[in-house]
């Protein structure tokens, strides 16, 4: 799947499938090729911003494969991934970001494996400002990131409340902007995210700790997955 | 529906700003608290917050005056016993709140609507001590602080609430700048218990106590969830004590359910005494 990349971004790659929320803009800027073409790629680049949707074994896995292949620094969206176990094993991975979940303001979070690697960094300012979003920087990767994992976990929270019909969707929305100052309904927020992205994000947690608190709603599930 | 007159039940922050909400609806108000002093304390602070907003050319001078005459402080006994609506603010206590409703609904008319502005406790257990005719007027108002500004009103029906009074109610809030929403007696309502992991999800990302990372989550909470603040200076402000309060409670009340379980480093906050701002210390250090 190839597009006319109008700016002067050739010498990168961007990995990412037409479901990813900023892929209409990506297209207008970089070469974008799906997980498939990106591993089967002969062309030569300079970096790679890989923005698959993958968890971590997947994701590992898609990395080996595509390290056989290139030479190029990679960053990657970590955001359904157990970040530290990633960079550990994966080391063309010179930073992770997280674009997969929607900000309301336009911000996605990364993290540089080595916090001096200016040249990494200096990639992701001119991909942020590319694509119109700001960065925000922070150190401990740890799991699934900051935000998607909260917002995953409150998205996941209003679908138990409607299963269990506690109020209706609109009720639950107006009630957390209005008593608590959300900036959205849980909601709608799940729906500009994708609630397959909330729910792949909940079992990866599920998976690595082992912990029930991150068992997923069955009216998520339901919703999830209809389109299938 | 038509509602005068109000009673509120205890004059704490909540009450207070119930009271004052009512007052600026230009309906008679009546303050109670156990604490005769302390109503008369709280109905000092609600005028000189009409004339803050009068100052601050919110309100005219003569809604100030109308408000004013609009609100008193009463004794229990000294109720109107035909207030269309009694609403009871008092502290947690659930065999306190259950004999104050037991108490007025001998005393008071048997259309008043009977309404807890509980956060934490079943409706339907607490209609338990009113008369059965009373039940289908006994339902849950749970304000927001402050609850002049907060617009949400959760409207609770219990298993023996009037659906047509819950409806009216919603109606007339709506009607008068509130956003009231329908839920059902379940913990935590709507917002205490969806808004439990903002906290709890905050709490397992940080593991245990590092100023850097409560740093670093409220900033990606704030810059990039785009909430007005992040969970731990939130946390600090409502008061670490309070907040897992509500989360031991919303706990229990699910039968020990994982995705509401309170976090260690919570419960050693509280046994520091580092509850927050009004400590001077909490996740992080006010002092200066």
């Amino acid at each position: 799947m190839k597009h006319n990349v109008q700016s002067n971004h050739n010498n990168i790659m961007v990995v990412a499938h037409p479901d990813h929320p900023l892929y209409m803009e990506l297209i207008q800027h970089y070469n974008v090729r799906t997980i498939d073409e990106a591993v089967n790629s002969f062309d030569t680049y300079e970096l790679i911003i890989d923005l698959s949707a993958l968890r971590t074994q997947k994701k590992f896995l898609f990395l080996k494969e595509l390290a056989k292949t290139t030479k190029a620094d990679i960053i990657s969206d970590l955001t359904l991934c157990w970040g530290e176990w990633i960079l550990k094993y994966s080391p063309q991975v010179k930073a992770s970001v997280s674009t997969l979940f929607y900000s309301p303001t336009n911000a996605f979070e990364y993290s540089l494996r080595d916090s001096s690697d200016l040249l990494t960094e200096k990639h992701i300012a001119n991909f942020a400002k590319t694509i119109n979003q700001e960065m925000i920087n922070h150190k401990n990767l740890g799991l699934c990131f900051h935000y998607p994992r909260t917002i995953a976990m409150i998205v996941n929270e209003a679908y138990f409340a409607l299963g269990e019909k506690l109020a209706t969707a609109t009720a639950i929305d107006l009630a957390m902007k209005n008593g608590v100052n959300y900036p959205l309904g849980p909601i709608e927020w799940g729906e500009k995210i994708g609630l397959q992205n909330i729910a792949q994000l909940l079992e990866e947690l599920s998976t690595i700790t082992r912990d029930e608190r991150y068992k997923l709603s069955t009216e998520l599930k339901l919703q999830a997955f209809k389109y299938l | 529906m038509k509602i005068n007159t109000v009673v509120v039940i205890g004059a704490g922050t909540m009450g207070q700003g119930i009271a004052q909400w009512f007052a600026q609806q230009n309906l008679i108000v009546e303050m109670v608290d156990q604490n005769f002093e302390f109503a008369l304390m709280s109905l000092d602070r609600i005028h000189q917050s009409f004339d803050k907003l009068q100052a601050a050319g919110k309100l005219s001078s003569s809604d100030v005056t109308i408000f004013k005459k609009n609100l008193s402080v009463k004794k229990l006994d000294g109720i109107d016993g035909n207030a269309d609506l009694v609403i009871e603010a008092i502290i947690e206590d659930l065999d306190v709140k259950k004999k104050i409703f037991k108490d007025l609904d001998m005393t008071m008319s048997k259309y008043t609507i009977f309404a807890s502005n509980t956060s934490s406790f079943s409706i339907t257990q607490m209609a338990q001590s009113v008369s059965s005719e009373r039940k289908q007027n006994f339902l849950g108002l749970h304000f927001f602080n402050p609850a002049t500004i907060m617009k949400l009103v959760e409207v609770i029906n219990g298993l023996e609430t009037n659906p047509e009074i819950s409806s009216s109610l919603i109606e007339w809030f709506n009607d008068r700048s509130k956003v009231a929403c329908l839920c059902s007696d379940s913990p935590g309502f709507i917002v205490n218990r969806i808004a439990r992991n903002f906290y709890g999800e905050a709490l397992r990302a940080a593991e245990t106590f590092d100023e850097v990372k409560f740093r670093e989550i409220d900033k990606v909470m704030r810059e990039v969830g785009g909430f007005k603040m992040g969970p731990f200076e939130l946390m600090d402000l409502i008061g670490i004590d309070v907040n897992y309060s509500v989360t031991d409670s919303v706990y229990r009340a699910f039968f020990d359910e994982a995705r509401f379980k309170p976090h260690r480093l919570q419960k050693d906050m509280v046994a520091a005494g580092r509850l927050g701002k009004k400590t001077g210390k909490g996740f992080y250090n006010y002092e200066t």
